[in-house]
């Protein structure tokens, strides 16, 4: 078990959400950045969508009461064993002992991406609500208490497997999403067709961002004149134009409906991309077509099964020195 | 737009949008709810369909867009449309689609802060927009907001009300609300712009319950007068 001395900005408990409940207005929420919480599963021999600690910007403290191999994996949030220095770097597992306080004071870095994901044997143990482990911030159920994390709070692993020496790395992959950063944000049409004037100006992230949506700064983007839409099922990626001409981009925790007019949406692939970026960083959107959108999400996909692959023969270093060589 | 024609279109690379209208129309209402049930049941064998969304005329079908090309899509829900608009009234889940729900309201005071704003802004007395609210039955359109928060309608013209100009930061559950011809419970704790009249002690969400939403799409609604 650990517990959760300092919380953190906002450190929640994600799973791959809940997809099934849209119809009763239930938001799918889930890790914000579906690729990282895979990839620090899969480092702890897990399913991809276990329920992991999803942690923002600066991450919680959290004392480990028994010997546990946790899987680190999105930004590098600065992660620290308090008593010995020694890093955590994400994209590895990492062994703690008992006794042993683990920080993750953020890093001001403007190349780092918003947010981590840390994953225990057989995922954290929460009752599932709905199906899923995800925490329903608005309607607050699911997760811990329907809540973000406090201080005091224990969690507890799923499984109780004790593998010391088992060393996962995640290999360095083409079509990682989270190695194309900071490369442009790919978008399709929308609805309310203002692509190109998303794709002309250079944006910056907004400081009112959270799980529900990344506020876009940059020029003020006018809704077509249209008049007001009737409110309709929306998706994550959607670009929402509201009458501030501040446009919204949609992520996990977003409303099952809306009824602002939709410029564009970003295509599935970059969804975990979008899940690491972080307040005051800039963005830049680039057209693409359904296509190439498709390609690149079986791509990413395959990347995944290969990584898996790598950290369960414990190839991932053979794959490492071979990416580096090819 | 015909009524019976409905346009297709992309909602990015993994759903389609399905749009029978653009008003608020039991009618139109009635098509989006029978798409999502025919959704819903080839969904059963087609693991790839997602959850479909309805609303007021509308319908997202979400898909994963590896195994689905966008072609192939349009043509499972071309299928749908012509499949579902053969059927006799479309239900959401037949046992208790259309079901009638009783929703006791205390109106006014405390737990219904704007109700003299809205008697005001109407030219009404607060007793007659009471009794207007709470004379008309309303159908559940659909779902949306927050969980369990139904978009009901349509209300009175003599009491339809526009948002407060600023959303409060949080209305109590259970308060009952007005915004245009729309009418809806909170359902939690949560920020709003609805002008409250009164308040439910009905739990309209409630994990206890086989179906955790009070209202269901289609459901028909109405509100009693609690003194």
């Amino acid at each position: 078990m650990l517990e959760v001395l300092e919380a953190g900005v906002l450190t929640s408990i994600e799973d791959a959400g809940r997809p099934v409940w849209t119809h009763l207005g239930v938001p799918v929420g889930g890790a914000c950045d579906p690729w990282s919480l895979a990839v620090a599963n899969l480092l702890v021999g897990n399913d991809p969508g276990a329920a992991a600690i999803e942690m923002t910007l600066v991450g919680p403290t959290l004392a480990f009461r028994e010997p546990m191999t946790v899987g680190l994996a999105g930004a590098d949030l600065g992660g620290i064993v308090r008593e010995s220095g020694r890093r955590l770097v994400p994209g590895r597992s990492h062994r703690l002992e008992a006794g042993t306080t683990i920080a993750f004071p953020g890093d001001a870095g403007a190349r780092s991406g918003a947010r981590a994901y840390l994953a225990v044997p057989g995922g954290i143990d929460v009752p599932l609500v709905l199906g899923s482990a995800s925490t329903a911030l608005g309607a607050g159920f699911g997760g811990l208490d329907g809540r973000l994390l406090r201080p005091g709070d224990v969690l507890r692993a799923a499984e109780e497997r004790d593998e010391p020496g088992a060393d996962a790395v995640w290999p360095a992959l083409a079509d990682d999403p989270l190695a194309a950063a900071g490369s442009a944000i790919r978008l399709l049409a929308g609805p309310a067709d203002r692509l190109e004037a998303l794709v002309a100006a250079e944006w910056k992230v907004g400081s009112g961002s959270d799980r529900v949506g990344l506020r876009l700064e940059g020029p003020a983007l006018e809704a077509p004149a249209s008049g007001e839409l009737l409110s309709h099922g929306v998706v994550t990626g959607a670009v929402q134009l509201p009458p501030d001409g501040t446009p919204i981009v949609l992520l996990a925790d977003h409303q099952t409906t809306g009824g602002y007019p939709i410029a564009a949406v970003v295509i599935t692939a970059d969804h975990p991309r979008l899940g690491q970026l972080r307040p005051g960083a800039s963005v830049r959107f680039v057209a693409t077509t359904i296509d190439e959108a498709r390609l690149a999400l079986s791509r990413q996909r395959e990347a995944l099964a290969r990584g898996a692959a790598a950290v369960r023969t414990g190839s991932a270093w053979d794959e490492l020195w071979q990416s580096a060589g090819g | 737009m015909t009524a019976k024609t409905a346009s297709i279109a992309p909602l990015g690379d993994g759903a389609l949008l399905v749009t029978f209208g653009d008003r608020i129309d039991p009618g139109l209402n009635e098509r989006a709810h029978g798409l999502a049930a025919a959704v819903e049941r080839l969904r059963t064998t087609d693991p790839r369909l997602g959850r479909a969304v309805p609303a007021y005329a509308s319908v997202l079908i979400p898909f994963d867009p590896v195994a689905v090309d966008p072609d192939e899509a349009r043509r499972l829900v071309a299928a749908l449309l012509s499949e579902s608009s053969g059927q006799p009234p479309p239900t959401v889940e037949a046992e208790r689609a259309g079901a009638l729900v009783e929703i006791p309201v205390r109106y006014g005071g405390d737990d219904g802060p704007d109700l003299a704003d809205v008697a005001a802004l109407n030219g009404l007395r607060q007793s007659d927009v009471v009794e207007l609210h709470a004379g008309t039955e309303y159908r559940a359109f659909f779902l949306g907001f927050a969980p369990g928060f139904a978009y009901l309608g349509p209300v009175s013209t003599q009491i339809a009300t526009p948002r407060l100009a600023a959303p409060r930061e949080r209305i109590p559950a259970g308060s009952v609300g007005i915004a245009g011809q729309g009418t809806a419970v909170y359902p939690f704790d949560l920020p709003g712009g609805w002008r409250i009249i009164g308040r439910t002690d009905v739990a309209m969400w409630d994990l206890r319950r086989d179906s955790p939403a009070l209202l269901r799409p289609g459901d028909r609604v109405r509100f009693v007068p609690q003194s």
